[in-house]
């Protein structure tokens, strides 16, 4: 049953890593925190997964679990505070279809983002990905007003930043 | 469209194919061990409860034992063990049940309010026992100050009230220092959370 489990859990994990990728690179500046957290977020979803009932799609829980294992479950540990290989120059070498204007837009934008407070940085993920105020609000715990007016002015300071 | 719009497309389509993991790598993680800030809460926390009655219970406490035959405080102090033992059960019972609280499946507020909550009551663990520590220190002092078998040693005309000064800075001193120490191992784990919380509270 355990095996079962595991490999359905493993099955949809690999399929639907792209979220885990994508908060880690948010809220880590190098390639090994980024591992690090990616491991931390694992080992937080796959305990949490037999509670998990699909009352909501698995891509919505992950990103739950995801942000509350970066904002409040992480910490930074010693091996990735030591590397300092920062992402950055990482990426432009192993890129094959390298398109250098929309990586460096991408690159722009997450230094942007990495300049944000932790809540700021979760308001702005769940904005690119086009989520809508009601699972903003439901996946943060507030109230929609207050996930607009949170939102309104994350997006202000992320322009202020990208376009000074 | 602004800006920030045009930028959805970008960050949609980035490609993270040079950190991909495989079923194989995501096996190798889930056998790993969490090395989440709840669990340091967890083991910080228990040795909080059980440290200090751990030595007392270890240490030589010949020299208390006769402090208490000598100024008739035993009736007195059973009372004290009897409230701290109910103080420690009930907080231990409380510390659990919050800690049972704590699901990652919650929202971001709901999960930094019940780590908070979780911490908050080892707090008020450690300051009901600064309390606790004080007023038995005190009935303590009194006790012994008012003895004649302590006053006899004491050199003619000594200024009771000198003494009593000398006594409570001490006293004072020390359970400071214990305050002291817990505080930076509370904001230690509880800065970054709580600096989070009340950013998401902010507005509600």
């Amino acid at each position: 049953m355990t095996k079962e489990l595991e490999n359905k859990f493993a099955a949809e994990l690999e399929r639907n890593q792209g979220i885990i990728h994508k908060v880690c690179r948010t809220y880590t500046n190098n390639d090994a925190a980024h591992k690090d957290l990616f491991q931390e977020i694992t080992i937080q979803l796959w305990k949490a997964y037999p509670k998990f009932r699909g009352d909501s799609k698995f891509s919505t829980w992950m990103y739950r679990v995801s942000f509350n294992t970066a904002i409040s479950l992480y910490r930074k540990s010693k091996r990735s505070i030591e590397t300092t290989q920062i992402y950055d120059n990482l990426k432009e070498l192993e890129y094959q279809d390298y398109d250098a204007s929309k990586d460096n837009q991408l690159k722009l934008l997450y230094k942007a983002i990495h300049s944000l407070n932790d809540i700021e940085k979760a308001l702005a993920l769940l904005y690119l990905e086009d989520k809508s105020y009601k699972e903003i609000a439901i996946t943060l715990g507030i109230s929609e007003v207050n996930a607009r007016v949170k939102m309104n002015r994350t997006k202000t300071k992320l322009k202020n930043i990208l376009n000074p | 469209m602004d800006h920030l719009e045009k930028l959805k497309g970008v960050w949609q389509d980035q490609d993270e194919s040079t950190l991909k993991f495989t079923k194989s790598d995501i096996f190798g993680m889930i056998q790993k061990k969490s090395s989440s800030v709840v669990k340091w809460i967890l083991i910080v926390s228990i040795i909080e409860f059980t440290l200090p009655n751990l030595i007392i219970l270890f240490t030589d406490n010949s020299a208390s034992k006769k402090l208490y035959d000598n100024y008739d405080l035993n009736g007195v102090m059973t009372i004290y063990t009897v409230i701290y033992v109910i103080i420690i059960i009930g907080f231990i019972y409380y510390f659990y049940k919050n800690y049972k609280n704590i699901c990652v499946n919650s929202s971001v507020k709901g999960m930094l309010h019940s780590i908070i909550q979780t911490r908050k009551t080892v707090k008020y663990y450690i300051n009901t026992n600064i309390t606790l520590a004080a007023i038995i220190g005190l009935h303590v002092f009194y006790k012994v100050f008012n003895s004649p078998l302590f006053i006899e040693k004491l050199p003619e005309n000594t200024n009771m009230i000198a003494v009593w000064a000398i006594a409570i800075t001490i006293f004072t001193f020390v359970l400071f220092l214990f305050w002291g120490v817990y505080k930076i191992i509370y904001g230690f784990f509880l800065r970054k959370l709580n600096r989070n919380y009340k950013e998401l509270l902010k507005n509600e």
